[in-house]
């Protein structure tokens, strides 16, 4: 039995064609089409956390934020926790922004840590997105992926409470997202 | 991860937008879009040779010939043969369901697993009294009857002597030469 797979433009003219509940949250990844578990509260506030500390950069026209919104990876559109992107003319207005014009994405993983670690970061690494941070809210720790090659990350960190995370000059302590 | 399920409506509005050509040869298995296999010659020449012998019943069953058949709100599948309840008018407007159907008819050449453990299961479920599997590798077929939860109380191998439905007699030997 064969899974059709769709499309990117597929899953946009079914979009437009409203074969979609507004209020579903789905994504694309590799041609299937996945449904997004709903936020949980600490799920939420690390997000909102997160938010806080690279709100300066956004301030500042340094980087773009981008919350639990599209980002095209390849043949997969994902809607990452938190990307920062690079600053666009027009403000990616007609187009979603895509894996090389993203320069961070977050994932915060309550009960998705495998999916997020087996699935989604291969694709950011194939898709050249140069770094991702998964933040196991169980585990107490976040995952640090550098250097994208091929379908993984030549260097995985992990950093635990006490230690800081740091992204273009702003500082993020661990503990502040657990 | 939870794969997103489709319902029939979604399947045909997909289909009105254009977004499932007519040239994609899909079918809604439990809310999933299953793409089907190529047909092969034997596959083809066996289905056109059951459309003949079974055309004698032209007025004791409508045959519809891989066209979709509704089973569950979130399942349409084409099986290569259908006979349903006449007349033919009854299916102008909606799209023949599970209870309409008389016989349901599945060639499988590599396609049997398929057939016995995915599709039989839903044909049972959702009612349809008798369901013939053709297996063009062994030469036989399986016929199901009685459908109970989501199997067949009686299910027979046939290698020769006949089928039989409604007031139709059918050879096996005729039907796989």
């Amino acid at each position: 039995m064969t899974r059709h797979k769709v499309s990117l433009e597929e899953f946009h003219r079914m979009v437009e064609a409203g074969v979609f509940p507004e209020d579903l949250r789905l994504e694309l990844v590799e041609g299937d089409l996945v449904e997004m578990s709903p936020i949980g509260p600490k799920h939420a506030a690390t997000v909102r956390r997160l938010t806080a500390h690279f709100a300066s950069l956004a301030a500042r026209g340094e980087a773009l934020l981008s919350i639990q919104n599209p980002l095209v990876v390849g043949a997969s559109e994902l809607y990452p926790d938190l990307a920062l992107l690079r600053p666009d003319p027009e403000d990616y207005r007609f187009r979603h922004p895509e894996g090389k014009d993203a320069l961070l994405v977050v994932e915060v993983a309550d009960t998705t840590l495998r999916y997020d670690l087996d699935t989604k970061v291969p694709l950011y690494a194939k898709a050249g997105v140069p770094e991702v941070w998964v933040v196991d809210l169980p585990g107490g720790r976040v995952l640090v992926h550098r250097k994208p090659q091929g379908e993984g990350y030549g260097e995985v960190r992990t950093l635990g409470p006490g230690e800081v995370l740091e992204f273009m000059g702003v500082e993020v302590p661990v503990e502040a997202l657990l | 991860m939870i794969r997103h399920r489709f319902s029939v409506e979604d399947f045909h509005r997909m289909a009105e937008a254009g977004i499932l050509s007519e040239d994609d040869r899909v079918e809604l298995v439990r809310g999933e879009v299953v793409e089907l296999s190529p047909i092969g010659k034997r596959h083809a020449y066996v289905l056109n040779t059951l459309v003949d012998l079974l055309s004698a019943l032209r007025d004791q069953g409508v045959l519809s010939v891989q066209n979709p058949l509704v089973l569950f709100p979130d399942t349409e599948v084409y099986p290569d043969l259908a006979l349903l309840q006449p007349p033919r008018t009854r299916y102008r407007d909606r799209l023949p369901e599970a209870n309409d159907a008389l016989l349901v008819v599945e060639v499988a050449d590599t396609s049997l697993d398929h057939d016995l453990q995915v599709k039989l299961p839903l044909y049972a479920k959702a009612g349809v009294p008798e369901v013939w599997v053709v297996d063009l590798v062994r030469d036989r077929v399986h016929v199901f009857r009685k459908p109970q939860g989501e199997a067949y109380q009686e299910a027979r191998v046939l290698e020769d002597g006949e089928l039989e439905v409604l007031s139709l007699k059918v050879p096996v030997k005729e039907v796989l030469p």
